[in-house]
């Protein structure tokens, strides 16, 4: 069973359509003891940063979730604003702490850029810059959809397993051990992205 | 590098694709090329004009669709309110599209902006000339006057959160002759946010021409009618030729 952590925003349909279609279980849910009893969780993502936390808060899910994570290493996969809410911050309307999992604050494209349109939306590369089980049998530079406006960096170079370019590299995906994360939409990438997904459902 | 959208629209009404084949409803070709078709985005449009609030005929369109679907999908149609939204999230949208709910209450942007992201905000505005030879938008499928001007309403739903604009002239609208681009430039010019052009492609020229002379990030297409599967990628491998960045 594939945990999909309902906060009352993302695409969750999205999601569970695309983990059903490789062959698993989908259940998606705020009950932190349904998620518990899941083997793998996906924390999907459109939607805003502080909307994003307010909602897992009222819901009662940051301590339950954080344990799961990072006490029992049950493996969660951020999509999008999913994997922005990993971080420790961001400024998106206002200032806000995220989840904290990684070292990693989030912050917008810079807006000043020529010609550069904000948000990023559509196919872009995604460069594989480290070693992860996600990129199994994903092509190099193979591209991947994105949409947003805001951007992760992060000092823990360590963590970066892939980057995209957009008026300069930013990170596009994230391991640090079992906790993984993209910025762009694996479920809504075509082959490659329904590829990567079920290696995170698979391998992780 | 950012690759150019080709983007189709889809329009229902009562549940039905618009387009038809013979004059008979099939939405066949939408469940096929879904999986097989190089499309880059999709946008489902509920046009049932007397549908008040019931919508459950396009949902259950939507549902069954977006369940096979692997590339983004933005949905809309008489969007008001943001439990509207939370409805079309629900059935399985990854962005909205809204039009007259904007210009009705444009806070209705910022209020989905805020709770959904900038990117989940498609801002549709219809607009063509009017009497005086001037831009104007018009509302609720192309029959309410605004007075506002495409370039300064779509600068406002950008100021107020929009993520990006989709530009459709009416009276390019079915013509195959290609889209306004005059109209196209305006927006796309004014705004920093990706701007898509819709009305009036009827040949792969005018892709190339809404991207390079109007400015569009995303060219689309309602004209389902053309696109067999070897078409989108005809399409692509013209734009490709021409210069102009498409995922292949």
């Amino acid at each position: 069973m594939i945990g999909i952590i309902d906060y009352g925003l993302g695409n969750l349909t999205s999601v569970a359509g695309a983990v059903e279609r490789l062959g698993f279980e989908p259940a998606i849910s705020s009950d932190p003891d349904a998620l518990g009893a899941c083997d793998k969780l996906i924390l999907p993502g459109v939607g805003a940063f502080g909307d994003g936390m307010r909602n897992l808060a009222e819901r009662g899910l940051i301590d339950p979730l954080t344990d799961l994570v990072q006490k029992q290493l049950k493996p969660v996969l951020g999509i999008c604003l999913g994997f922005q809410l990993l971080a420790k911050s961001s400024d998106e309307f206002g200032d806000h702490a995220g989840l904290g999992w990684i070292d990693a604050k989030v912050t917008r494209f810079d807006p000043t850029q020529k010609d550069l349109r904000v948000p990023h939306v559509g196919w872009n590369e995604l460069y594989q810059t480290g070693d992860s089980i996600l990129f199994d049998e994903v092509p190099d530079d193979s591209l991947f959809y994105y949409v947003h406006s805001y951007k992760m960096d992060t000092e823990d170079s360590e963590i970066i397993i892939g980057e995209c370019d957009y008026g300069g590299r930013f990170v596009s995906a994230v391991q640090y051990g079992s906790i993984f994360g993209t910025q762009f939409h694996p479920e809504k990438s075509q082959r490659h992205g329904l590829t990567l997904l079920n290696n995170f459902l698979e391998k992780s | 590098m950012l690759r150019k959208r080709l983007v189709t629209v889809l329009t229902f009404n009562n549940g039905t694709l618009f387009r038809t084949k013979l004059f008979e409803p099939d939405y066949r070709y939408t469940h096929n090329f879904v999986d097989s078709w190089s499309v880059d985005e999709i946008v489902m449009l509920d046009v049932t004009r007397e549908s008040g609030p019931d919508r459950q005929a396009f949902f259950d369109v939507v549902t069954s669709f977006a369940h096979d679907c692997f590339v983004p999908l933005a949905v809309g149609g008489g969007i008001r309110t943001l439990d509207d939204v939370r409805q079309y999230m629900q059935v399985g949208g990854d962005k909205v599209v809204i039009n007259t709910g904007a210009i009705e209450r444009p806070e209705l942007i910022t209020e989905i902006a805020q709770a959904y992201g900038s990117q989940c905000v498609v801002l549709s505005i219809d607009a063509k000339k009017n009497n005086d030879d001037e831009y104007e938008v018009f509302s609720a499928f192309g029959r309410g006057s605004t007075k506002l001007h495409p370039a300064d309403w779509a600068a406002q739903a950008e100021e107020l959160g929009a993520g990006e604009i989709m530009i459709t002239s009416i009276s390019h609208d079915g013509s195959l002759q290609g889209y306004d681009l005059d109209l196209c430039k305006l927006v796309s010019d004014t705004v920093s946010v990706p701007v898509l052009v819709l009305g009036g492609a009827g040949a792969w020229k005018h892709f190339v021409d809404g991207i390079e002379i109007g400015g569009a990030s995303a060219v689309c297409t309602q004209n389902i009618y053309h696109f067999t599967e070897s078409s989108i990628a005809s399409a692509k491998t013209f734009l490709a030729k021409n210069g102009i960045e498409v995922r292949l």
